[in-house]
């Protein structure tokens, strides 16, 4: 599988043709090649303590949108567009919603209130708050604000990770361990393949790329050492490969 | 007025939140806003990232500076003390790019001495309070 069949590129000529026409199959076609960017960047997302499937659909539902307000005549790719409106929907959903598991009372009562305060102050000001702003209005320290961001969008997966398993790279803590992302998103091609490795495997697998587990979630769910699902990812992927290949 | 602080840190994924506090905090300090804020810590993230990728040992080196509306962000690894024990960071992440692309105003990267380096620029958009 080549990066190019996962990530078609799209011609300009289509997105002036849509921008004219609104046909909807062509919006299909252009939503439908673009998906697995917004799978990807849900899952970029994934170790922060919202279910996968809900950032999978926020990403979708962005993505729909970016496509019905590119401009191709802005001189923006279409994918660095449709980043950003598909990055802003994913915060605006982990501010709503998103919270550290582990986050102190106060910080999390503190971050619901900093959700609501920076929507009543972008309103009344007609641009989002400053830092100082919104410490003032909600009558905390400024250092108390940027604890709240920062916890409110904490990574879950430290607060799972037993003592001694260290291993985890940046990689895997940004959830960026993706290439294969794409590839399991055509479960249709495999599922065969899938289901030909031996239990344990198909289970890490499935934790892993269908779920958005990290490795170090992975090992405190099933029991195994982080250094253990890495090695059984690394066999499974290899395997999957294999097979894949033989049907050519 | 302009001011730079320096981290060096050792690879090792729960010590990034100190890239994205002292990000979050300078930024602040430089009257962002708190979207430009929340960017500017997704792209520390990203930045980092692409720079070392799956790398398990080595140093990391941050610059962040601060120019009237503009905060200038350098992330540098080094693995110059460590063994050679085919510990690579491997090639960047499309994606990393593409984010950092969405979520800054300017960005590059280059690899000088063996040594990976990425930065970014982004400037506030408030003009003057």
């Amino acid at each position: 599988m080549t990066d190019d069949a996962r990530r078609p590129t799209v011609p300009r000529e289509r997105w002036v043709e849509f921008a004219t026409s609104r046909d909807e199959r062509l919006r299909d076609e252009l939503v439908t090649e673009h998906i697995g960017l917004a799978r990807r960047l849900a899952h970029r997302f994934a170790n922060r303590g919202e279910p996968y499937d809900d950032l999978v659909q926020v990403g979708s539902i962005a993505l729909i949108k970016a496509v019905d307000r590119f401009d191709p005549d802005r001189g923006v790719e279409f994918t660095t567009y449709a980043t950003g409106t598909v990055i802003g929907e994913l915060k605006r959903h982990f501010r709503d919603k998103g919270w550290a598991v582990r986050a102190p009372r106060r910080i999390q009562e503190l971050y619901l209130e900093l959700g609501h305060t920076i929507d009543a102050l972008s309103q009344e000001l007609g641009r989002p708050p400053t830092v100082p702003e919104l410490a003032e209005s909600i009558g905390v320290s400024q250092d108390a604000i940027l604890e709240a961001i920062e916890a409110g969008q904490g990574y879950r997966s430290s607060s799972i990770d037993a003592p001694g398993q260290r291993d985890e790279t940046l990689a895997d803590r940004l959830g960026a361990n993706d290439s294969e992302v794409a590839m399991v998103d055509e479960r249709s091609v495999l599922a065969p393949a899938l289901a030909a490795l031996p239990e344990r495997q198909q289970e890490v697998v499935r934790l892993r790329f269908v779920e958005g587990l990290t490795q170090s979630e992975i090992a405190a769910r099933v029991g195994i050492s982080q250094m253990h699902v890495s090695r059984l990812l690394a066999q499974s992927l290899a395997r999957i490969r294999e097979n894949l290949a033989q049907e050519r | 007025m302009s001011d730079t602080v320096a981290l060096s840190l050792p690879v090792r994924s729960e010590l990034l939140v100190l890239a994205r506090i002292t990000a979050a905090t300078m930024a602040s300090r430089a009257d962002f806003d708190i979207e430009e804020i929340e960017d500017l810590r997704l792209a520390v993230d990203e930045l980092c990232l692409s720079v070392v990728g799956g790398a398990r040992s080595g140093t990391v080196r941050l610059e962040f500076s601060v120019d009237e509306a503009t905060i200038a962000i350098t992330c540098e690894l080094d693995q110059s003390g460590e063994p050679d024990d085919g510990d690579v960071p491997g090639e960047p992440d499309d994606l990393s790019i593409r984010l950092i692309e969405a979520l800054v105003d300017e960005h590059g990267r280059d690899s000088a001495n063996g040594r990976r380096r990425a930065w970014l620029s982004k400037r506030r958009s408030r003009v003057e309070h």
